[in-house]
This record gives structure tokens, sequence and C-alpha cells, in this order.
């Protein structure tokens, strides 16, 4: 299958972005969506695909060398679905000049978790979970998969998580280190349960 | 770049490690003097080694992150935005929240959480944000304060150096050590008294693993290459190198064969982590300040530690110390996910 261009994406409909007491966002981008602040919209893909979906029906596939938590498995499947939709089979086009930006407001608490128990108890933490004891390394896996090899952002955002994804990929954008972006936002666990979305977006064309 | 560029300046820097404040941690790096010593902070039973670089007692990040943000600032800070660089969990919104309030500063947008390159990340960032004209100032803080769950991840994964000693590019090397770093530096489009300018950053991705980096260098090469070529400089206008250099076997032989497939393996290299440890989110920036700090001394940082040359490790390594004039310095990082950073500083 041949990709698309960069430039047939469509905008994604405008949310309310919420912020937290005691903390102002600063960038300009910050409120804005992903089409708002970095232009092209190419694909979208989210977990669980719906409120049905919610209660049992969607599945996340498992991915080699992650155990006990849901989050990574969470990013890696959303992350795929979205390439899915828009490049259809591994690698992406122009994946060199492609970034990944995963937002997510908490992290793996589930990992940390098993981890701060194990230490309590004095007892051994599982090697692999070395291996998932920050949110690159699941990106690590998506960019090998998918041969996305332009840079690697994590961040913990203190307003929306989809809005502070979109302002980290203009700035990449702006600093000319990437082309196109691969956004994700992920928690697990928060007041609105386990979610995670993928916005595969494309730098604006500057005159 | 596609905006025209403004420059970029480091005006304030401040760092705290083992060493203490990073006047401390200057002397340490020149004279290739290692902070490791056995932890005291939690127990170490049970684990592969008991040595980190520790500040003495138990130091709260927050205080710390004050601390340092004060030092590197000192002036009115309500119109100055932060970037924030720590460990990805549950309470990065409220390490930003006390942190804002506490100094004052304009409004935090986001906790970097991208391990060993998070802080670099942010003064990418931060440097795009004062270079197109988004902000006039921008700080940019981060903090990792060696802890019993990271000791123990990183022990499980056998990562941990088990002679008490991180030894970078060197023969019988055997892993990396953590240590405590806090730092900040402010970056500025206008400064009277600059202690360097920054002059290119980039950022790049090896599409490789989960967390080994891509043998052959060529992810970092380019993180190297485009922060040379947003500079307008030579590869050949490259005076030193602080390396990633985290001491294991995997990271530094890519990281050789990153600066050789540029033309960097006889430039001095050397990798600070061998006297303060690994900073992991925090590492990029005290390796930064330690570059400033060292580029306005004109004095080069030694790679400690080394026992002999290891034939898969041929670069030019400072293990004794050196003094030389440091036109352009250049700072790289790598991590897992294989992100890559390079940041490349003008002396002032």
């Amino acid at each position: 299958m041949s990709a698309p261009s960069l430039d047939s994406g469509k905008a994604l409909t405008s949310k309310v972005i919420p912020t937290i007491e005691g903390v102002t966002t600063v960038d300009a981008a910050a409120h804005l969506t992903p089409a708002d602040a970095v232009g092209n919209v190419l694909a979208s893909a989210r977990w669980p695909e719906s409120s049905v979906d919610a209660a049992g029906g969607d599945t996340v596939a498992p991915v080699a060398g992650f155990v006990v938590s849901l989050f990574n498995p969470l990013v890696a499947e959303v992350a795929e679905r979205c390439l899915r939709a828009y490049y259809g089979q591994p690698p992406a086009a122009r994946g060199e000049r492609t970034a990944i930006v995963l937002a997510s407001v908490n992290g793996d608490v589930t990992s940390a978790d098993v981890v701060a128990a194990a230490v309590a108890a004095g007892v051994r933490v599982q090697p692999l979970l070395f291996f998932q004891s920050n949110p690159n390394a699941v990106l690590g896996h998506v960019a090998a998969r998918w041969g996305l090899a332009g840079p690697v952002v994590c961040t913990s955002p203190t307003g929306d998580p989809t809005a502070d994804a979109a302002a980290c990929a203009e700035l990449l954008f702006a600093a000319g280190d990437a082309d196109a972006a691969l956004l994700i936002t992920a928690d697990i666990a928060g007041d609105t349960g386990d979610r995670a979305e993928a916005v595969l977006v494309g730098a604006r064309e500057r005159s | 770049m596609t905006e025209s560029a403004r420059p970029v300046y480091l005006s304030g820097v401040a760092a705290r490690t083992a060493f203490g404040d990073h006047a401390g941690l200057v002397a340490g790096a020149f004279a290739g003097e290692p902070a490791f010593a056995p932890v005291t902070r939690f127990s170490t039973v049970g684990r592969r080694t008991e040595h980190a670089a520790t500040l003495p007692g138990s130091p709260d990040l927050v205080d710390e992150l004050v601390g340092v943000i004060e030092r590197a600032c000192p002036g009115p800070r309500a119109s100055v935005p932060l970037l924030l660089a720590a460990h990805a969990d549950a309470g990065s919104r409220a390490l930003a929240r006390e942190v804002s309030a506490r100094t004052g500063v304009a409004g935090v947008s986001r906790v970097y959480t991208g391990a060993c390159v998070a802080a670099t990340s942010a003064v990418a960032d931060a440097a795009t944000m004062i270079s197109t004209g988004r902000a006039d100032r921008v700080l940019v803080a981060a903090g990792y304060l060696v802890e019993p769950s990271t000791f123990a991840l990183f022990d499980a994964g056998r990562a941990l150096s088990r002679d008490g000693r991180l030894r970078p590019f060197s023969l019988g090397r055997q892993g990396m050590l953590l240590g405590d770093g806090v730092a900040a530096v402010l970056l500025e489009a206008h400064s009277t008294t600059p202690l360097a300018r920054l002059a290119g950053w980039s950022r790049s991705g090896d599409a490789y693993h989960v967390c080994k980096p891509k043998p052959d260098g060529t992810g970092l090469a380019r993180a190297i290459t485009g922060a040379a070529d947003r500079a307008g400089v030579s590869i050949s206008d490259i005076d030193y190198v602080n390396a990633n250099g985290t001491g294991t076997t995997f990271n530094d032989e890519a990281e050789v064969a990153a600066l050789t497939l540029v033309g960097l393996d006889r430039t001095p290299v050397s990798s600070t982590k061998s006297v303060h440890g690994h900073a992991l989110e925090a590492s990029g920036l005290v390796e930064l300040v330690t570059t400033v700090l060292a580029s306005g001394e004109g004095v080069l940082p030694v790679n400690a530690n080394y026992l002999g040359a290891d034939p898969t490790c041929a670069l030019d390594l400072v293990v004794e110390p050196r003094r030389a004039r440091m036109g352009y310095a250049l700072t790289v990082n790598a991590a897992f996910g294989g992100a890559n950073t390079a940041l490349l500083l003008e002396a002032a």
C-alpha cells in the first residue's frame, strides 16, 4: 500500500481544556487542539473505542517484554491503531522525520506501585520491570516497529494532555527536528478510567 | 530552522550533586575525583552494589529545585516560564505546583519525563521558544535524588557497577552508578553577561529497540550533526565533547560509533558521570552546567576511574586534568527508547 501524503488530514473537534489550580500553562499552543497547534491531523485512534467498549468489549494486545501493567500495552495499542489507519503496514513513510510524543499525567502508576511494594517487602524486583521503568521504553518498541526515527519526547503535562502533546510537536516542527509526529496520551486508573488516544499530525507548510 | 532565529544565551546556571554546589562539582570534575560511596539514605542489603554519589542526609527534591532555580535566576521570575524535568510518577503535577508557587515563575506547562534526555529535551524546547520569539527568557530545572525504587530497578536490570566505580569507555567497565543531581539554567534572548551561547541543539531517535542504543550510532550521529548544522559550525570546530558515557558496554560502544561517524573520535571527550554519577532525568542538565563552567575556566573535565584503553572505545579521552580553550563544546545524551539529544555551546 502506498502511504498517503502528509497534507491530506482533517481537523479534530475542539475541546474544552481543563487546567489545574495553582499551575499556569504558558505555551501559546497549550490550549489548542492538535489541528489548531500544528496543522494537519492525518489519523487518530483511541482506546477504548466507545463507552460500550469501555465495559470490556475492547481489547489490548500484549507487548513482549512488558509485564504487570496495562500502561505500556495501551500506549502501543493506540499507536498501532493510528499508524495502521494511515499507513496500513509498517514501516511508515518518511518515518525518519516522524517524532513520537507521549503525554501522561501519572505515567505507569501500576509498575511504580509494584516496584515500591517489592522494595518495602524486601524482595527482589522483577528484572523486566527495569526495562519499562520509564515511559521512553514502549516508545522504542513503537519506533522500531514502524521505523519512526524522529525525536522521542515524554511529558507529564500540568494541563490537558492532548494540548500539551500538540504544543511539544509544534516546538519540534518549529525547531526543524521533525515533519510529522505521533501524539499519544495515556493514563491508567484515573478519574475517567484507563484511556489512551493517538493522533498522527503533519507540520503545516511554511511559506 | 524554518523561522528567523534569535540567539540563545545561557546567563545563569546552578547545580547540586554529591559534591555540594556547582563549584564543588567543577572542582571534582576537573580533578577526576569521584564522589561514590556506600549509600546511607536507605538499605542496600541484597543489592549487587551499595554505591552511589549522594548528598548528605535525605534532601527534599522541591527544596533542592527551588534552591538551584533561585541561584540560576535570582531576579524577578514572574515573567519567566519554567520547564521541569523529573522522574515520571503520579506526583509530577504536585511537584510542578509546589516549585511554581515557591519560585514565583510564570508557570509550568509540563514535567519532562523522558529518562536520560528529559532535561536536555526541555533545554531544546526552551531554546526553540527563545530562538523563534515565543519567549524572551525561559528557566529549565531538573532533579533526581537517589531513592530505593530506582536503585532496586537498576540493580535488578544488572545495570549497576559492582566495583563501586563508573568507568566510561574504560577497559573493565562494569556499568553505571546512580547519583544525586539537581540543576537549573536560565536561557535568554538578550544578555549582557552571558556564560555561554547555546549555538545548536537537536534531537533524534534510533527506531531500534526498547532500551538498547542502535549499535552503529547513526541515531545519535544525526542529533550531533543537526546541532552543528543549526549552529553553522563544522564538526572540526568542536573542541570538547561531554559524553553520555554511562559505563555500560552497549551504550559506550554505540556512543563511540556515533562520535566516530561524525568525526569526533579525535576530539577530547569525557563523561563526567564518572565523578557525579547518573542523575537520570537530570543528568543532561548537570552535564550542561558542568560543560558551561568548564568552558569558562578553560579546563577539560576528567573521564575518571579509567583503567586502560578498550579497543572498542577508541577516543581521545581526557584521563588527566587538561587545559584547553573551548570555543565550541558539545554535550550529548541518549536514553531508553532510542532518544538522543545534542547541545552545542559557544564560549562567551
